[in-house]
């Protein structure tokens, strides 16, 4: 009797609330069409969000708070999902009609596209799209929300060559010193990590003497990792005090809590990579899944996320931000573009051969 | 004796049909998936040997292959010697500060493998804070943490502590009047270690030796960090390629080497069961009150012994925790640094940050205590059933204990999600902890279900006789008699249970979801972004908590293994 009139009282209550507070937020945000406030009402209505995301809940901090504060009533359930454990997952829910996913975020920008591609992500085109560039924006589905530009990283207490400043200048000084610097350089796995793979695919794109870099980098025994982790490890120890293709976004926070460590941005051309989100085919709660997306993609979004240290796609964002980091790299940012070339990427024939190079350059 | 057998084949085959189900289900899928041309949920898949094909024409796989055998060969070749002469240190002999030890020798399995290898990288790395010093003092560095030696050497002494676990067991319930005897007729300590003791305990240590090597063939930390820089490719890391290396996760290419690996687990377990035949009749709790008389080493054999456990003290506990301690506490370390000028506790704030984290350690410590006892609860059903029992149903349950040994937990992780996630009535499942706890059960079963089997069979058979012609049932003998007398190696074995569920992080990576996270995986996702030094800070406490629970258990519970 007790619980039953407890729960009246609730249900009372809240519909109390939902008369009285919605008057606010249906109204759709500023700039937003008139109509998005259905969508705001549905969302809040279904109540949370399930995202999907390597990105670890400590820099998502600020876009979940940000988001749930925005649309009071939606709770964001954050699902750490490993790097490459993303495209499993949403292909298994999807296959056992169990999609648990609403959005989708991850690094592995081929795999989000080849997602696409298969028919788990739900076309949306968000009401942001507008102010997003078009490089980061793949069929009205999958969007790049970060710019994190692809750098060098070196020890400067321990490495005191001259610096080389871009690819050419790298190769040069593995090809001189190659004997000086044996097994004192490294870079991120393409073996074992996808997105240094699709990094390494732009970076035979844009730079024809990529090749020439890593055979210097073979025969100087230079060494691969597969996390950011082992690699800032490495450097910062010293025990490989220079490294290339580490991810800058990340290097920048290191380089700034720690004097030790200084970044390049290489003045040939500084690839920027990022993590694209998307919503998901049958997501569980589709319309807080747009107010999600939207929130993102948003400058509110935008500035939480680029506050935590992953720069935004934006250029009004006062936080880093495209143009910021463009600025650092000298106008040199090249960004990997959401396009068919990514999925060309993910075909075994031309993965095979880029391996095979990858091996006889290695192991020598 | 006919009747402590003929009874209760009800609930052996109730137990054996359980377990094969939990074993098996993996194992079938994994075994399917490796004939399939993609995965096994997608429509566009057909049968097919491609994978095989692939996996049996690389040559990287052939590589990885013997470097494995041998990686595996190594380290038993240094963890069963060691790890038994410390069991018969500590307890046979009256060896000064032993009780102390007894805790102290599990601390290596408290850490996941790879954060013990980070450790040995702060600490004895090309610049490891103990390299530079002895650099500095003597010109040169006569060691490299890299490279195959190196890992079989690191690897076989993180081992000692489960040889240790086994044998020491087996050896407590040992009577001491065997050894007594031996002693009054002139043998020396080494021959009573050597003749008596050790081939009385034999069966532990041929199950230790069945596990590490199977341990061996399913690591992945350790290679992962002190082999991978050297080039020196073992299958696990193997299989960690495969996942990125044709694009889309090619999953019937890990699952050939799965099948592989679970292979390798006949031949093992086959030449084990030989051995096994004749040495299974020793029991050796008898109904006599055992009285223990502990041999004594005098005082050359106690400074010899303490030089021994000292130098391996060294190199498997203070190296690496010490390395882990520092990072824990310093922003900065390595070439040119010193270490004073670094000292921070912000990596233990940024720890109290992260919501997920907290939510981590309460289901890790959820999983491990609470999930530990319910694993040692189905362990020693399962144990019991095999208990006297022989014939074909005991053969498959040996084969089916190592079995799940032998698939990497990530592997294990991976089959499971697609378990809960496929057959229907365990849907409601795969989104709690339970999905975890299962694929936990698993993992745990070979560690936990063959220190109990151990220390059943010692158990006299005439014990049990005794009370079934007192007229009581097999249920009533279990219960009254044989479960009692085992109680220390049900202890031990939900201890070790807890530690392996604590540091375990392979198994969750696949299965985690909001609101089940696990301190083990969430490792995984903060080495992604490059927080070391919060893993760090994690790894320490995890270990200093693990070790005040342990002293604690000690000191409340009586000793653990008496």
């Amino acid at each position: 009797m007790q619980t039953l009139k407890v729960a009246a009282c609730a249900a009372v209550f809240q519909s109390v609330i939902v008369v009285a507070f919605p008057a606010g937020a249906q109204q759709a945000p500023e700039g937003y069409p008139a109509d998005y406030a259905g969508i705001v009402t549905a969302g809040i209505k279904e109540g949370s969000v399930n995202v999907y995301s390597p990105t670890d809940s400590e820099q998502a901090d600020g876009l979940i708070s940000g988001f749930e504060k925005a649309y009071p009533g939606i709770k964001v359930k954050w699902n750490d999902v490993a790097s490459g454990a993303v495209y499993n997952r949403v292909v298994s829910e999807a296959a056992a009609g169990q999609v648990g996913s609403d959005v989708v975020w991850s690094n592995g920008l081929d795999l989000q596209l080849q997602l696409v591609e298969e028919g788990h992500v739900e076309t949306y085109k968000s009401v942001e799209a507008a102010n997003i560039p078009a490089w980061a924006q793949y069929k009205d589905a999958a969007y790049s929300t970060t710019v994190e530009p692809i750098v060098f990283m070196y020890n400067n207490k321990v490495f005191t060559d001259s610096v080389p400043k871009n690819h050419k200048e790298l190769a040069d000084l593995l090809v001189k010193k190659g004997a000086e610097l044996q097994g004192k350089v490294t870079t991120f796995d393409p073996e074992k990590s996808a997105s240094a793979y699709t990094v390494m695919e732009n970076d035979v794109v844009n730079d024809n003497g990529f090749w020439t870099l890593i055979d210097a980098f073979g025969k100087a025994k230079g060494k691969v990792y597969s996390s950011s982790g082992q690699l800032r490890e490495k450097i910062l120890s010293g025990e490989h005090p220079f490294g290339f293709n580490v991810n800058g976004a990340y290097a920048k926070g290191w380089a700034k809590s720690n004097p030790t460590l200084t970044v390049v941005y290489p003045d040939d051309y500084t690839i920027a990579a990022s993590r694209t989100a998307f919503i998901s085919k049958d997501a569980p709660n589709p319309n807080a899944a747009k107010l999600f997306l939207d929130y993102m993609l948003s400058k509110a979004g935008q500035t939480a996320v680029a506050e935590a240290g992953l720069p935004s796609v934006r250029s009004d964002v006062t936080a880093d931000n495209w143009d910021s980091v463009n600025k650092e790299a000298g106008g040199k940012l090249v960004p990997i573009k959401l396009d068919a070339a990514l999925l060309e990427g993910l075909q075994a024939t031309k993965r095979g051969q880029f391996f095979k190079d990858w091996k006889k350059a290695l192991n020598q | 004796m006919a009747r402590t057998t003929a009874d209760a084949t009800g609930f052996r085959f109730a137990a054996l049909a359980a377990l094969g189900i939990l074993v098996l289900s993996p194992v079938l899928l994994i075994l399917y998936q490796s004939f399939l041309t993609g995965p096994f949920f997608s429509p566009l898949s057909t049968l097919g040997l491609d994978a095989y094909v692939y996996i049996f024409t690389d040559s990287d796989f052939y590589r990885a292959l013997s470097t494995t055998a041998i990686f595996a060969l190594g380290t038993i070749v240094v963890c069963v010697p060691l790890g038994a002469i410390l069991a018969f240190l500590l307890t046979r002999t009256d060896l000064v500060g032993r009780r102390w030890l007894e805790g102290v020798v599990l601390v290596p399995m408290f850490l996941s493998a790879i954060v013990l290898g980070f450790g040995y990288t702060v600490a004895v790395g090309p610049t490891g804070v103990v390299t530079l010093a002895f650099e500095r003092l003597f010109g040169f560095v006569p060691w490299n943490i890299y490279g195959l030696w190196s890992l079989m050497f690191i690897s076989g002494l993180m081992h000692v502590p489960h040889v240790y676990l086994y044998s020491s067991a087996a050896m407590r319930n040992l009577p001491g009047d065997l050894e007594e005897a031996a002693r009054t007729s002139g043998a020396g300590i080494w021959t009573v270690a050597r003749h008596v003791t050790w081939p009385l305990i034999m069966p532990a240590l041929i199950f230790s030796i069945g596990l590490n090597v199977m341990l061996a063939f399913e690591a992945f930390g350790l290679p992962l960090v002190l082999g991978d820089p050297a080039g020196v490719l073992v299958l696990t890391t193997y299989i960690y390629k495969l996942t990125t290396i044709l694009g889309v996760p090619s999953y019937q290419l890990m699952a050939v080497v799965a099948v592989v690996l679970l292979a390798i687990i006949f031949p093992l377990v086959f030449i084990q069961r030989k051995l096994l035949s004749r040495a299974r009749r020793f029991a050796t709790i008898g109904g006599k009150g055992a009285r223990v008389t502990r041999i004594r080493l005098g005082k050359g054999g106690q400074i010899a012994a303490w030089i021994g456990i000292g130098i391996w003290l060294v190199i498997s506990i203070v190296l690496p925790i010490g390395g882990i301690a520092i990072r824990a506490f310093v922003d900065a370390w390595g070439a040119g640094v010193n270490l004073f000028d670094h000292l921070t506790l912000n990596n233990f704030q940024q720890l109290f940050s992260i919501a997920a984290l907290q939510r981590g350690i309460i289901n890790t410590l959820l999983l491990s205590v609470v999930g530990g006892a319910l694993a040692v609860g189905a362990y020693l059903l399962i144990a019991l059933a095999g208990h006297r029992w022989s014939g074909p149903g005991n053969t498959a349950l040996d084969y089916m204990v190592l079995m799940p040994r032998a698939l990497p937990g990530l592997i294990i992780g991976l089959a499971f999600f697609w378990i809960f996630l496929f057959v229907p009535f365990l849907k409601p499942f795969r989104l709690t902890l339970l999905s975890l706890l299962i694929a936990y059960i698993i993992v745990g079963l070979s560690y936990g279900l063959r220190l109990i089997q151990a220390t059943l069979m010692q158990v006299a058979p005439e014990l049990e006789e005794s009370g079934r012609s007192a007229g009581a049932t097999i249920k009533q003998t279990w219960s009254r008699i044989v479960v009692p007398i085992i109680r220390p190696g049900l202890l031990g074995a939900w201890i070790m249970i807890m530690i392996i569920f604590l540091r375990e992080y392979a198994t969750g990576v696949y299965l985690m979801t909001n609101g089940t996270e696990v301190v083990g995986s969430l490792i995984v996702s903060l080495m992604a972004s490059g927080s070391l030094d919060t893993i760090a800070a994690l790894a320490l406490i995890s270990v200093v908590m693990t070790t005040g629970g342990l002293v604690l258990a000690n000191r409340l519970g009586g000793r653990i293994h008496e």
